[in-house]
């Protein structure tokens, strides 16, 4: 049952994590151990920070988000991603289908766990 | 810094690069090291650190083969993600295509047509087949019925009414044998109607070979 419950997880995040992923640079740009932070901070949401960081890269290589180096104030460089046009849009589209989605299961979940 | 600490983060560091031996070195090499940015600045805000608190880290982030496992999956879905780009370019001018070949030729005669052929061509949304079935149904498009319309009304005599005595009024055709006229009419018909079947359909393949692409 565990174990069980462990693969939804795991199927539910890969859809979804990375954009959460894109939602955190909606407004500001965060360089990467800030950005797997505040994804972890939130419970359910990160089981192994170090896995945010391949999905990073692919978000680069896909063009959803862009990087730069930058100089922190204390230590070595640090890089930076922000959202490309293509993320923001990526981002916009997400957000109407995962209402529609959220609503849809909703319907159905929680009308039958109220009676 | 504890040198027992040191020690918890290389090993972690050495598993994951033996986890990333098979990939490239380039991308093996920007994972490896991003990952021990992220200890360096995680080792920044304990204090006084001690082991437990390293440990804490490391499992925070996650069994090497996890990581490798993520990296690995998104390697393998790269060249699918990296499809859909050049297909949207064309996209716009693929429509612009069909609109001329079924009615360039009725705004500019032959040149708008022509434009339309070239540009269904030089497009990658069409197999060739489809591209020569698009420029033989039918040539001109809709610009070679309107044409035969054209030159049959022009050459056809004028058509009077007569009244009869019986009360109402005849139609009276002074030259051209009616049943040339419905020929004309019929293939005039089934030429204009075989163009815009053949666009639509150019249009519905476009759709599902870009659908296909991006999928």
């Amino acid at each position: 049952m565990v174990a069980a419950q462990d693969a939804l997880l795991t199927q539910m995040r890969r859809g979804t994590l990375q954009y959460c992923v894109l939602a955190l640079l909606a407004d500001e740009e965060r360089y990467g151990f800030d950005l797997v932070r505040g994804l972890a901070e939130k419970d359910g949401m990160v089981t192994s920070e170090g896995t945010i960081y391949p999905l990073l890269s692919r978000l680069r290589r896909d063009g959803l988000v862009e990087s730069s180096w930058q100089e922190s104030p204390s230590g070595p460089p640090r890089r930076y991603y922000r959202l490309t046009d293509r993320g923001r849009s990526a981002l916009d589209g997400f957000r109407l289908e995962w209402r529609r989605f959220r609503d849809a299961v909703d319907h159905f979940v929680e009308r039958k766990a109220s009676k | 810094m504890s040198t027992s600490a040191d020690k918890l983060v290389d090993d972690y560091l050495d598993r994951l690069e033996r986890e990333l031996a098979d990939f490239p070195p380039a991308r093996r090499r920007e994972l490896v090291q991003e990952i021990s940015e992220h200890i360096a600045e995680a080792r920044a805000g304990l204090e006084p650190e001690n082991e437990a608190e390293i440990r804490n880290l490391l499992d925070r982030l996650g069994d090497p083969a996890d990581i490798a496992a993520e990296a690995r999956g998104s390697l393998e879905e790269q060249p699918a993600t990296a499809a859909p780009a050049p297909e949207r370019r064309s996209g716009a001018l693929d429509v612009v295509a069909l609109v001329l070949i079924l009615i360039g030729g009725v705004v500019i005669p032959v040149v708008g047509w022509l434009v339309g052929v070239v540009l269904l061509w030089i497009s990658s949304a069409w197999t060739a087949r489809q591209k020569l079935l698009g420029t033989l149904v039918v040539p001109g498009g809709l610009a070679l019925p309107a044409g035969i319309l054209l030159f049959a009304t022009s050459s056809e005599s004028a058509c009077y009414q007569q009244p009869i005595l019986g009360g109402g009024d005849e139609m009276i055709c002074s030259s051209g044998s009616t049943g040339g006229q419905i020929l004309g009419s019929i293939v005039v018909a089934l030429l204009g109607a075989a163009s815009i079947a053949t666009v639509i359909y150019l249009g519905r393949r476009m759709g599902r070979n870009a659908g296909v692409a991006a999928a």
